[in-house]
């Protein structure tokens, strides 16, 4: 039986988001052993679960559609999956779906944030539509400055913050940037929940 | 499901400027959530050290899962929280909580440590300080909560005494549900906190300090202790009989962040066979009991397939010693490997060290392995009676290095009674041999050096122990023994690494210590001691100055000779092996006699009901 490549997506929200990235495969891992699917490990010396996840969420950061790539040796249901994974995860992780994957984690370009709690709305649009939105960004290389205001995108304000960044591996901005850039000026803002909501490719279309 | 959403708001708040702030949270896979209404007991299992250490514990799952298992009780956990989180907790007037509920643990019935070595005693007051409770137990008027400690330290409470209602003797799965039930009754009836202690000191196995008196002679070694108002003399300690009938979890609560042993464990025995004489362990666990092969495969089975785990350790004082391991290791192997499963055995003797062993644990992962010689010479290891020879250790490391091993850590005691100068240069002599035996394999890894790693621990004298009446070392002896050692070495294969002589000093203290040293606790503590384990927050003057402070003497509970005839501080208690045969054990080492292992014939230490003597 081939490998069935298998996408899942889910959510990582409430207490789920103190996990760290690094933590996650563990948990993953562990969910996979605990639901009993036939995944594939990687071969040589010390075999090891194949899990992909398709991008990083920070610490902290709560993430409603968030991917992860492994390998099924038998043939199960994409269903069955999705809810014997579900099951096995802790309470604030939970299975939206599994399903084969359409895209390749490189083609991740852009991800969408909702950023809410107590901070002031006009004064966040005001900072926003700067004409320049300078802050120090640390990269593999070492911390270089960045001018923001580009990469910000479909911005909107209601009761809450919602706008678009940048984001995969390549190249990424985290909301928390502009966020920290804003809060140096105004003071920090409380109870503060970053929330990704969706990923995009590069012609806008969702992540699958 | 219920959670403490006014503490969940003020922690949301802040705890992504902690680190690692998913020890802080609680919510982890097999943690136990219960409606608050339909709950009648609660209980804090608390553990005074980090989440990482504490969450290892295996006794701290066992009666987590054992109390959680009674509808009506809900037992929580609870840590030490690092100073960054204890800073938090200060600004935002958060008391130490229940990680489960979230609800500050002074509100409950039961705040339990589970004290496991000497130099946590400083977190244990910090953490009831966090939790809003004063720390003197005599302070603490109300029923609840009820502060009470179990593990190996309590058995010699004493240097605690003052800040603790009761103990837990011995061995806890019975005893706890018993104490509980005790409240159940007690609160339903109205009764005080001094009628629930007077009732609980009927239980056996239990311990309430208050309920003693102490009295000194002017030597400073205690004089009597006398039991007030019908309480026993003395109190015996539990023991489970029958393993294989008893309470065992079949799902841990398995953390988000990596700790410590991050990993599922079956405990396959208690007790110990051996009766090394400076090894508290080997005495106050007595007897010998094993589970059967049946028991160890079911339970190790239902855990891995719970927990999700993918690693498992047999554990116990000495695994190797575990009845026909061999066979049970083949028959777990078949299952483990189809399973991706990888199995771990500490504490393995290096002269029951066999190639099936190696070949059975080390099928998946490969790390290296740990021998514990303990003594550098014949002489001093018959003293101790560590009943190996120097041809065990080369045939044990032969048999590692023909398996694909090339780094073996050594341990060894350092300051044992008797010890010379001739003894410490064979530690370092013994090291050498087994980088020897390296290059006597013909198919070593070619350009590949060994390394023998030589991990020396300060001696120290424990309670219920042969070498209960000996004196540790002074400073300046251990650290002249430890110059002696590193002059000694010259062969670059080999290392050396030793601890803190002056954390051993302390422990020495605390081990032995009575009543009075609970003074020296609480203001080294006021002075600003805490979690003195740990290199970077141990302050040793400050602690001198709590010895000078109280008038106490470090060296008068450390480093003197103690009589036969002296009457203990814990003389109260009853750990079964009877003080006759610690004295005559002890006399024995100094004749440098060693005594033979329990299944080889019994030695009589006071255990009735021994199941291993009952094969005889």
């Amino acid at each position: 039986m081939a490998n069935v490549n298998t996408r899942v997506f889910f959510s990582k929200t409430g207490r789920a988001k103190f996990i760290s990235h690094l933590d996650l495969y563990g948990v993953f891992q562990r969910a996979v052993r605990k639901a009993g699917l036939p995944a594939w490990y990687t071969e040589g010396l010390s075999p090891r679960l194949y899990l992909q996840f398709m991008l990083p969420l920070s610490l902290g950061q709560e993430g409603l559609r968030e991917a992860v790539d492994l390998k099924l040796l038998d043939e199960i249901s994409f269903e069955e999956t999705a809810k014997r994974l579900s099951d096995a995860l802790p309470h604030d992780i939970q299975v939206i779906e599994a399903a084969a994957p359409v895209m390749r984690n490189t083609d991740i370009s852009s991800a969408e944030y909702e950023i809410s709690g107590t901070i002031d709305l006009n004064g966040f649009r005001e900072f926003c539509e700067r004409d320049s939105i300078t802050v120090e960004k640390k990269t593999k290389k070492g911390v270089s400055e960045i001018d923001l205001k580009p990469y910000i995108s479909s911005l909107e304000i209601s009761d809450k913050i919602t706008l678009r960044l940048p984001a995969g591996n390549d190249f990424n901005i985290n909301p928390a940037l502009l966020l920290g850039a804003y809060e140096r000026e105004f003071g920090k803002s409380s109870g503060i929940r970053i929330v990704r909501t969706r990923i995009f490719n590069s012609s806008g279309e969702v992540f699958r | 499901m219920y959670r403490n959403q006014e503490t969940l708001n003020k922690l949301e708040g802040f705890l992504l400027d902690v680190e690692k702030p998913a020890r802080y949270i609680g919510g982890e896979p097999g943690s136990v959530c219960k409606d608050r209404e339909s709950v009648d007991i609660r209980f804090a299992f608390a553990f005074p050290d980090t989440y990482e250490i504490g969450m290892s514990h295996l006794g701290m799952k066992i009666l987590y899962a054992l109390k959680n298992s009674v509808p009506n009780y809900w037992c929580e956990r609870c840590f030490m929280p690092l100073p960054d989180m204890r800073e938090k907790m200060f600004e935002n007037e958060i008391e130490l909580y229940g990680l489960e509920s979230l609800d500050p643990i002074k509100e409950f019935d039961f705040i339990g440590f589970t004290i496991q070595y000497e130099m946590c005693y400083t977190n244990i007051l910090e953490m009831l300080r966090l939790a809003g409770l004063p720390v003197l137990a005599s302070e603490r008027t109300a029923l609840t909560p009820i502060v009470m400690g179990g593990g190996p330290c309590v058995c010699n409470a004493e240097p605690l005494a003052d800040f603790f209602d009761l103990f837990a003797i011995g061995e806890g799965e019975e005893l706890n549900l018993e104490i509980m039930r005790l409240m159940e009754q007690c609160k339903i009836e109205n009764r005080t906190k001094a009628e629930f202690l007077r009732m609980a000191s009927q239980i056996e196995g239990v311990y309430v300090p208050s309920l003693y008196d102490v009295s000194y002679n002017s030597d400073g070694t205690v004089s009597s202790v006398t039991p007030k108002g019908g309480t026993p003399a003395r109190v015996r300690k539990r023991i489970i009989h029958d393993l294989d009938k008893s309470f065992y979890p079949e799902n841990f609560v398995v953390p988000f962040v990596d700790i410590v042993h991050n990993r599922a464990v079956e405990e396959v025995m208690r007790g110990c066979i051996r009766g090394c004489r400076f090894c508290q362990a080997g005495f106050i666990y007595r007897p010998l009991r094993e589970k059967s092969h049946e028991t160890v495969i079911n339970q190790t089975k239902t855990l891995l397939k719970n927990t999700g785990y993918d690693e498992v350790s047999l554990s116990s004082l000495s695994t190797s010693d575990f009845t026909n391991i061999e066979e049970l290791l083949c028959s777990l192997n078949e299952w483990t490997k189809e399973n991706r499963v990888n199995l771990s055995l500490p504490s393995l003797r290096i002269d029951r060290f066999s190639e099936r062993i190696l070949t059975e644990i080390s099928s998946v992962k490969r790390s290296g392995l740990t021998f514990a010689p303990e003594a550098g010479t014949q002489r001093l290891r018959d003293v101790i009676n560590k009943n190996i020879t120097e041809s065990d250790v080369l045939n044990g490391a032969k048999i590692a290095f023909e398996g694909g091993y090339s780094s073996i850590k050594l341990y060894f005691m350092f300051g044992l009674p008797t010890e010379t100068d001739e003894d410490i240069i064979g530690i370092y002599e013994l090291a050498k041999a087994v980088v020897e035996e390296f290059y006597q394999n013909p198919d070593r890894p070619k350009g590949k050096a060994p390394n023998v790693s030589i991990s020396l621990s300060m001696f120290i004298p424990k309670p219920f122990t042969p070498f209960e009446f000996e004196p540790q070392i002074g400073e300046e002896e251990i650290n002249r023994r430890i110059k002696l050692l590193l002059d000694a070495r010259k062969d670059r294969k080999v290392s050396i690494s030793y601890s803190d002589s002056k954390l051993a000093l302390l422990e020495a203290v605390f081990a032995r210590g009575d009543r009075r040293v609970g003074k020296a606790i609480y203001t080294a503590w006021k002075n600003g001691c805490i979690m003195d384990g740990w290199n970077d927050y141990f302050d040793f003057e400050k602690w001198k100055q709590a010895f000078e402070e109280c008038g106490l003497s470090m060296e008068f509970y450390a480093n003197r000779r103690r009589g036969y005839d002296e009457i203990a501080p814990w003389s109260m208690l009853d750990m079964l092996v009877s003080k006759d045969f610690l004295i005559e054990e002890n006399k024995r080492a100094h004749r440098s006699e060693p005594t033979q292992n329990c299944r080889e014939k019994c030695s009589g230490c006071g255990v009735n009901d021994c199941p291993v003597h009952k094969k005889d």
